[in-house]
């Protein structure tokens, strides 16, 4: 079943200018990428235009002729007959789906422009909650869909004016007939009638298409493979994905039904006004107001005029349905804009920190939620200093060096950068100043050289440098092991070979080490996959660069850490809570203060204590 | 495949429509396919009626032609209308069947080795059947438009008796331009499949980028490290590479559409002109001629014109990478010894690994390296090791997962593989690193722990109970019946912690179900030191019977364990408590004291101190 789901979201309407821009956008992709093509293509459809007419002329004519006796005439009547069927033949699949038109501008330009798009949201909701994110799959997979209902609806106006020309065709065999006309809209009507039903039922099983997807995909993928197989739940997962794909195959079943009937009963009356029509040729014949060859083509003409119909309707039908594609693309670009609009920033950061970084009264909400995430942290981290963020999980510690890196615009307070607030940094220039490894760090299906060459894109290719930071990030080991070194391949997906959990953090960790100068350096939980080894030798390292780094450009390093072992040794200790900043200071001092800090330190501390 | 093995591959497809649906579906089409002929001759009719009758008194004589045209244009609408829904009906009985098929057989084999090759990857994208461009069709389009062509013969033969009215020479000078060019047409469409799927791995590359870019993990790196536009290019070029092959192709078109045209419009033109030539020096009648100008083009159109062929051609690509599916996922070995091992669910087992090695298939390097390894009954065992030192390749072999290359992987000493991968691991229970998060209910969502048995309500209470899920589920709108994410109505996202707590009731879901060994791969790494004990505690207290395998960095909590090995180069390098350990001195020692020794001094005169310790251990 050819199906693309629809969004499960409460579709917007959108005004028509909103619709006249896109098809002006999509019409311009085509145009500058293929403009031969695109004249080929109306000359095509207008052809085809005048096929249709002209075969049902020339059976006239042919039939005319042969009963006039005139053979010659009849001959070449038929041959024209022939011609014009045979262009028609050939041009209706192109002007059908012309798909030459569809593929090249949608896949090498409204796909990258719709990507960059995507990319080019600087804050991360529309990647995190799922059901935003539904809407951003289906944007992704949405530009050929897109670009075939454009042409769909170039589609729809010439078959309209074929089936005007068709219809003009009957008025010349007898001026009643063109009151069929009016009669055509009832069929018409229907058709749309049930298109609509079929559509509506569509989107009510939506919801449970993707599920059957999610299942499909669960039961196909080897990581999901292993546990299905260890917890013997196949059985259950396939029982409830075909449970899910029959309830929505009954659904559109059920409406596919109601569609055809609307439409049968279009028809009915459709043809019994046709049938009338008939009869007035007939007893124009009679009257020699007509000829046999008139009736002939009246009735050819009727036998097209179905699929003249049909065409029409299913055109505009799928120009409805490529709605589903192009709200969420709307919406895409309206979210794009609307973070565009926040961007007041328009300063590149500083060459060296001298103050530091400041929060002032800083909360944030996550959209969907009601919990504060973080919620008034107030706090200076001065320049050149080595500051550590623990709390239990969830307190809002990635949260923290989230904002701090520009992936949500707190709804209250702010930061300043040596006084500038954070909002007046253009986010580009600013991010280009800090390096990071985050919590769920990527894993690039790339080589390895470039699965860390990308921390710092200039230098991509750069092996000295690559190799440096494989270093920093006590990475050689797994390099070594590598049997291609640095051109070997990653990720099982593309054929690539699979690295263990801790191996990928220690390439992400190589990653974030690769920008020479940055001025915030952030480590979520750098470690939490990492040997003991490994630990305390990237520790190490990371901590006499945040030296030489805060001492060179008084960069600031923000260390989030779950092992209070690799916290001690911070200039400054920040201890969250719930959101709210409890307790701030070395350790020492918080030690000495006996909260919390001094609580979860204690736990970890008993637990590793000489005797147990 | 011979043609006729393939017509024959898809209506063994068709048979998933069920017979009645399928008696319905041929009805309807063969009377779509006798509509042409029907019309030409109800035309035919009418025309003669009035070609030779006088003026006066003819609307009356051709009111049973026009009362008979109109039935059949009625009967071709109502074939037409009906026609949809059942083929809709058809082709969603027919894909779902495939579709889940196509799932059984991918989860289903006992291990994912074969599963995980990228050519089974690459064939499963084929086969899914759910089309995400213009060349994919499902083997339900497939299976009808084969129904459709062979009804289509039999509205072709009707139409060659219309045809062979006037003189029996038009039926080959039609029937033969129109096979021909039917033939053509499908090789033509075989061509671009074929060039589409030779840009496929480009396309995996490019998917990965895609996902890359839309992912909370890449997307972030991605931004932070400003690649956005360098992304974007990857994926264009890798696209290009995808469909270059297929435009490359597609620019040579035209020509087939020159030849198409002619194979078209020559013999038409040919018949036609003949006919009415002929009919005009009174070989035939009107009637007659009428008939014959109304059926000649039907004939190509019964040979596979537009998209039957082509449907037929690209579902057959759907099928065939299903059969290949088969093939690779198929094993040879019957379970023999199946029968022969008691089920032993329930009681404690001794699981020994005897001179293992494995290599994953595709590289060289040996993992697991002649490993001896005994996990007794009731124990808590901690498996430890450097980053990359095979302890969750253990794992996977040890739930028989992946098969050993050499030696082998006993319970109560009958090798797993004879017990029957299935029989084997209702009596573990695994949380692997990278866990599965079902869009299913919470109660879906822990049950699923232990898939073969009926749900057990007590037992997912009391799985909820011991994993501490109180918490989570007292906030969730629907409670139990609260579905795992915001794509479904009502669905709520989880945070990582909150999910991490999901997985361990999953666990424990099984273990009351009769699971007797708990295997956790880094259960906690993500979780803070307080709640990281919570859950030890707790497993601690709850685990009663059951054997348990932990797997973990922190090493404070791995000394709680009743044995600790050491995996190293491939096999246990030390084993047994942690006091033994420390005072062995050996590498886990050296581990420990990395971890401990910042608890007993400040940061700073710990640098100088554990430099030869680091020694030690990374070189051990
Ligand atoms: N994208 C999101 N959408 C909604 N809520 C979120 C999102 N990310 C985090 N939260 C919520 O915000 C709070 C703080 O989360 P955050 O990830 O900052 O905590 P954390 O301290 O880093 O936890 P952990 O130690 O588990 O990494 C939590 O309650 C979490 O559930
Ligand atoms: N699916 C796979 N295909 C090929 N090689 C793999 C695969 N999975 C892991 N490996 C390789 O096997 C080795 C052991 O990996 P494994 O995941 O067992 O390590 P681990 O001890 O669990 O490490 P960590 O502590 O980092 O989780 C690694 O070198 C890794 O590259
Ligand atoms: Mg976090
Ligand atoms: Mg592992």
């Amino acid at each position: 079943m050819a199906d693309i789901t629809g969004p499960s979201i409460p579709t917007t309407r959108y005004p028509m200018w909103r619709w006249a821009a896109l098809w002006r956008e999509l019409f311009g992709l085509a145009w500058q990428r293929m403009p031969g093509m695109v004249v080929f293509y109306f000359a095509a459809n207008i052809v085809v235009l005048g096929g249709v007419a002209g075969t049902a002329l020339a059976l006239r004519w042919t039939i005319d002729a042969t009963i006039h006796g005139d053979a010659g005439s009849a001959a070449l009547a038929a041959v024209l007959a022939a011609l014009a069927y045979a262009v028609n033949v050939v041009l209706a699949d192109l002007v059908a789906t012309p798909i030459p038109l569809i593929d090249q501008p949608a896949i090498l330009g409204l796909l990258p422009r719709v990507l960059s798009d995507l990319a080019a949201i600087e804050t991360l909701d529309h990647l995190e909650r799922s059901d935003v994110l539904d809407r951003v799959t289906i944007v992704r997979r949405s530009p050929w869909m897109i670009m075939a209902g454009f042409w769909s609806s170039v589609g729809a106006v010439f078959a309209l004016a074929q089936l005007g020309v068709t219809l003009l065709l009957l008025g010349t065999v007898s001026p009643w007939l063109l009151l069929l006309l009016a009669v055509a809209a009832v069929p018409l009507w229907c058709d749309r009638r049930g298109s609509r039903a079929v559509t509506e039922a569509e989107l009510a099983t939506a919801e449970t298409f993707r599920l059957q997807q999610h299942l499909f995909e669960l039961s196909t993928t080897p990581a999901a493979g292993k546990e299905i197989r260890v917890a013997g739940s196949a059985a259950e997962i396939v029982r409830l994905q075909a449970q899910a794909w029959q309830q929505t195959m009954n659904g559109r079943a059920r409406a596919s039904a109601v569609g055809a009937a609307w439409k049968f009963g279009g028809w009915l009356v459709f043809t019994a006004g046709f049938a009338a029509g008939l009869a007035v040729v007939v007893d124009g014949t009679a009257n020699g107001a007509g000829t046999v060859g008139d009736l002939v083509m009246a009735v050819t003409v009727a036998a097209t005029l179905r699929n003249t119909l049909h065409g029409a309707v299913t055109r505009t039908a799928s120009v409805a349905q490529v709605s589903r594609f192009v709200e969420p693309l709307f919406w895409m670009r309206d979210h794009l804009a609307a973070d565009r609009a926040h961007r007041t920033g328009t300063l590149v950061a500083p060459p060296v920190l001298t103050e530091g970084i400041t929060f002032h009264d800083v909360g944030h909400t996550y959209a969907g939620t009601d919990r504060r995430a973080l919620d008034g942290i107030s706090v200076h981290l001065p320049a050149g200093s080595v500051v550590a963020v623990v709390g239990e999980y969830g307190s809002g510690k990635t949260t923290l060096v989230k904002v701090l890196a520009k992936f949500y615009r707190p709804d209250s307070g702010r930061v300043t950068v040596d006084g500038v607030d954070l909002a007046d940094l253009e986010t580009r220039a600013w991010r280009a100043r800090i390096s990071a490894a985050f919590q769920d760090f990527g894993r690039f299906a790339t080589t390895f050289g470039q699965n860390v060459g990308l921390g710092d894109l200039p230098h991509l290719d750069d092996r000295e440098r690559v190799a440096a930071a494989v270093r920093e990030a006590d990475a050689d080991r797994v390099l070594r092991r590598l049997p291609d070194g640095h051109d070997t391949l990653l990720g099982r997906d593309v054929g690539g070979l699979e690295l263990s959990e801790g191996q990928w953090q220690k390439t992400a960790l190589a990653r974030a080490s690769m920008r020479p100068e940055p001025l915030l350096f952030i480590l979520d939980e750098p470690t939490a996959s990492l040997d003991a080894p490994s630990e305390q030798e990237i520790f190490q390292r990371h901590m006499a660069r945040a030296r030489e780094l805060g001492a060179r450009t008084g960069a600031v390093s923000v260390i989030v850490s779950h092992r209070f072992s690799t916290v001690t040794g911070a200039d400054l200790i920040l201890v969250l809570d719930k959101g709210r900043l409890v307790e701030a200071g070395p350790h020492d001092e918080l030690i000495a203060l006996g909260g919390r800090y001094a609580d979860l330190y204690g736990i970890q501390a008993d637990a590793y204590a000489a005797t147990s | 495949m011979p043609v006729r093995a393939r017509r024959i591959r898809l209506l063994r497809a068709l048979r998933a429509a069920r017979p009645p649906l399928i008696a319905a579906l041929c009805a309807v089409t063969v009377l779509n396919a006798l509509i042409p002929a029907a019309t030409a001759i109800a035309t035919a009719f009418l025309v003669s009626r009035i070609s030779g009758h006088a003026p006066s008194g003819l609307l009356a004589a051709a009111t049973v032609p026009l009362l008979l045209f109109a039935v059949v244009m009625v009967a071709g609408h109502a074939a037409e209308a009906v026609t949809v829904p059942l083929e809709f009906m058809a082709k969603a009985r027919i894909d779902g069947a495939h579709r889940t098929d196509l799932a059984r057989l991918a989860a289903g084999g006992p291990t994912v080795d074969r599963l995980e090759s990228p050519r089974v990857q690459q064939l499963i994208r084929i086969a899914r059947a759910d089309p995400r461009n213009w060349t994919e069709r499902t083997p339900g389009d497939g299976a009808v438009g084969q129904l459709h062509w062979l009804i289509g013969l039999v509205g072709a033969a009707a139409s060659c008796g219309v045809l062979a009215g006037y003189a029996w020479w038009l039926v080959p000078a039609l029937l033969v331009p129109a096979a021909l060019n039917g033939f053509l047409g499908n090789r033509m469409h075989g061509r671009f499949v074929e060039a589409w799927r030779s840009g496929i791995p480009q396309g995996v590359h490019g998917a990965a980028w895609e996902d890359a870019l839309a992912s909370t993990g890449e997307g972030k790196d991605i931004r932070l490290f400003g690649l956005e536009e360098w992304t974007v290019a990857q994926i264009r070029r890798h696209l290009r590479g995808l469909l270059e092959p297929v435009w490359r192709l597609g620019a040579k078109a035209w020509r087939a559409d020159l030849r198409r045209f002619l194979l078209i419009a020559v013999p038409l033109a040919g018949v036609y002109a003949a006919v009415a030539g002929g009919t005009a020096h009174g070989d035939a009648t009107v009637a007659v001629e009428t008939a014959v100008l109304a059926t000649g083009w039907s004939l190509f159109q019964a040979f596979g014109l537009g998209e039957d062929a082509r449907n037929m051609s690209a579902a057959l690509e759907t099928l065939d990478a299903y059969d290949e599916v088969r093939e690779a996922l198929r094993r040879d070995e019957p379970d023999e010894a199946r029968a022969s091992a008691e089920p032993t669910t329930g009681r404690a087992t001794v699981v020994r690994f005897d001179d293992v090695c494995f290599t994953y298939p595709g590289t060289k390097r040996r993992v697991i390296d002649h490993l001896d390894l005994e996990i007794r009954p009731n124990e808590l065992l901690a498996v430890v090791g450097l980053n990359g030192a095979g302890k969750s390749t253990l794992i996977k072999l040890l739930s028989g997962l992946y098969e050993p290359t050499a030696g082998r992987v006993t319970a109560d000493g009958v090798d797993i593989r004879q017990l029957g991968a299935e029989r084997w691991r209702q009596r573990i229970s695994v949380v692997f690193q990278d866990f599965v998060r079902y869009h299913l209910t919470v109660a879906q969502n822990v049950a699923l722990g232990c898939g073969d048995v009926p749900l057990d309500y007590d037992a997912l209470e009391a799985a909820a109970r011991d994993a501490g899920l109180g918490d989570v589920l007292d906030r969730l709108p629907d409670g139990w019946d609260t579905p795992l994410s915001r794509t479904r109505t009502g669905g709520v996202d989880l945070s990582g912690g909150q999910w991490q707590q999901v997985v361990l009731a999953r666990a424990l879901y099984a273990v009351r179900t009769g699971a007797r060994l708990l295997v956790l791969d880094e259960p906690t790494a993500h979780l803070d030191v307080r709640t990281e004990f919570e859950v030890f505690d707790r497993l601690a207290a709850r685990r009663g019977e059951t054997s348990v395998v932990l797997i973990s960095h922190r090493l404070s909590t791995v000394r709680q364990a009743d044995r600790i090995v050491l995996l190293e180069n491939g096999r246990i390098a030390e084993s047994g408590t942690h006091d033994e350990l420390v005072a062995a001195g050996g590498a886990y020692a050296a581990m420990f004291a990395i971890q401990a020794e910042r608890f007993q001094r400040g940061y700073d005169d710990v640098s100088g101190a554990d430099a030869d310790s680091e020694e030690a251990t990374t070189h051990g």
